[in-house]
């Protein structure tokens, strides 16, 4: 069986007859499971540490009054000329006083994911991103796009040709993938909540994806496309899983480069053979093989063990309703085979032939009234 | 490019999807966006996303109706794996449905889906037909004594 391949694409969005096999991390086995784990525990590591002052709440010389003063015994601010003495002090109950369990720095801010972990993942979202029902399951727009995955050909980007945003939009627009785009300009909107002031002021969906390789498709195409919304670049040699699955959720649109699309044999390897540029990684391998349920079903291997269906293509009905065989023909015709013959020959509406009665003669008259 | 068997991506989206609409009322429905669901119900049976091969009944631009079917050996296609189909809005109900159903169930293509096709073709039809006006309303009561004084 030959490998199936993909057309690359020209910068002008004609398909080429250049086709390129796919690489070997595209069978790999599409894990949702692991995905959304190791994005999850990803997701973490780029927090940083937050908490209230260590002091807040505390900075008073308040104690308890003891009981028989008719208060409640929690500290009280000490003093006296101000409204402040007397009030109750560092209870997180207390109005000015701590928070409950104050948050520290030292919180667990950051997640260790097994690297094994995180490159299962890896693979996983590129082998996602060949599937259109997946991108339009994570939302894409790919209703222009010609094919998935998309491979554009490196001579599109050589020499600094995408250096310009303009010219990373019209080439995004050849290739179809500019409706995508125009979803994200679109989608940009006010967020809910309080994150609006914490520098997180809108929200907007992700575009496509860009990934290239370095050290044939230059740098400058990073610049080009940075302004587009939505629209990330990565190079092949380090990809993220937060780009390649935002979310957790598997399928995002990606534009690669012929030389990206080609080095990715390069960068994972095949199930067999161990990666050239990661330690001891080999894609990992599907543990069911075959996940067509209809065609497991089907298989002579399952068909040739079951016991024949029943009665064949005939069955009988059970539960059939009962027909008047005088207004219901063909059930007439099933108990009176004569039925056909009776109504073809209008035997019902014949009439009944008879000669006229014939006189009966003088003498049998005769003979009746002989007494 | 081989692509992923029907059984994958539903298991894959069956709980997110940018097609379903999930709501708590009504014992939490699961409804679908998707133009390849005939009932807009969030199924493995209706959801036209993962099948490879799936139907969608529109309204046709003036009248009528569009059947769209998708290519299955063009899945990974996405600009022409969609076959479109117009039934004009002249053409009779039945022959309407005639139509549907020669474009889809009667050439072997999601028999299963046969009356559903039909149906919303039918329910497509209806919504087209121009409303009929209600009857003028009969004054009742006081205000009928009053108008006829």
């Amino acid at each position: 069986m030959s490998r199936p391949t993909v057309t690359i694409i020209s910068g002008s969005g004609e398909a080429s007859t250049d086709t390129i096999p796919v690489p070997n991390v595209f069978k790999a086995p599409i894990r949702p499971d692991i995905v959304h784990t190791v994005h999850t525990g990803m997701n973490k590591n780029r927090r940083q540490p937050y908490a209230v002052s260590e002091k807040a709440g505390h900075q008073t010389s308040a104690e308890s009054w003891g009981t028989g003063r008719a208060v409640a015994r929690i500290p009280r601010v000490s003093g006296g000329g101000t409204h402040r003495a007397g009030q109750a002090a560092f209870g997180n109950m207390c109005r000015s006083g701590r928070m409950f369990a104050p948050t520290k720095v030292w919180r667990k801010w950051h997640q260790k994911i097994n690297l094994n972990q995180k490159r299962f993942a890896t693979a996983s979202a590129i082998a996602a991103s060949s599937s259109a029902a997946l991108l339009l399951a994570r939302g894409h727009n790919i209703s222009t796009v010609p094919e998935v995955p998309l491979v554009i050909s490196s001579t599109a980007f050589a020499d600094g040709a995408i250096a310009k945003t303009s010219a990373a939009l019209t080439l995004l627009r050849a290739v179809g993938a500019g409706a995508d785009v125009d979803k994200v300009k679109s989608s940009k909107k006010l967020r809910a909540g309080k994150g609006k002031l914490r520098g997180r002021r809108h929200t907007q969906r992700r575009g496509p994806l860009v990934i290239y390789n370095p050290e044939e498709d230059g740098k400058e195409l990073v610049l080009a496309f940075r302004n587009l919304p939505g629209v990330e670049t990565s190079s092949v040699y380090s990809l993220n899983l937060l780009q390649l699955a935002p979310g957790g959720h598997l399928g995002r649109l990606i534009v690669w480069t012929s030389s990206a699309f080609s080095a990715l044999d390069k960068v994972y390897g095949t199930t067999t053979e161990p990666s050239a540029l990661k330690k001891d990684f080999l894609i990992p391998s599907a543990v069911m093989k075959q996940p067509d349920l209809a065609k497991i079903i089907n298989s002579s291997d399952v068909q040739k063990v079951l016991r024949p269906v029943r009665g064949g293509a005939i069955s009988k009905r059970t539960n059939v309703q009962k027909k008047n065989p005088l207004k219901n023909f063909q059930v007439q015709l099933r108990l009176n085979p004569y039925a056909a013959t009776f109504s073809k020959n209008k035997e019902g509406s014949k009439k009944v032939e008879k000669a006229k009665p014939t006189r009966v003669s003088d003498s049998f008259i005769e003979q009746v009234h002989e007494n | 490019m081989a692509t992923l068997s029907s059984d994958l991506i539903w298991e894959i989206t069956r709980g997110n999807s940018s097609t379903l609409v999930k709501r708590a009322q009504s014992g939490g429905v699961s409804f679908s966006r998707d133009t390849f669901n005939l009932r807009n119900k969030y199924s493995r049976k209706y959801e036209g996303l993962v099948a490879d091969k799936a139907i969608s009944v529109q309204p046709g631009q003036d009248g009528g109706i569009v059947v769209l079917t998708k290519k299955a050996d063009k899945a990974n296609k996405p600009a022409s794996h969609i076959q479109v189909s117009s039934v004009p809005a002249k053409r009779s109900a039945r022959k309407t449905y005639a139509g549907v159903i020669n474009q889809t169930a009667g050439r072997n293509y999601r028999s299963d889906l046969r009356t559903d096709a039909v149906a919303r073709a039918s329910s497509i039809r209806k919504s087209q037909k121009p409303v009929k006006e209600s009857p003028p309303k009969k004054a009742r009561g006081k205000k009928a004594q009053k108008s006829e004084a």
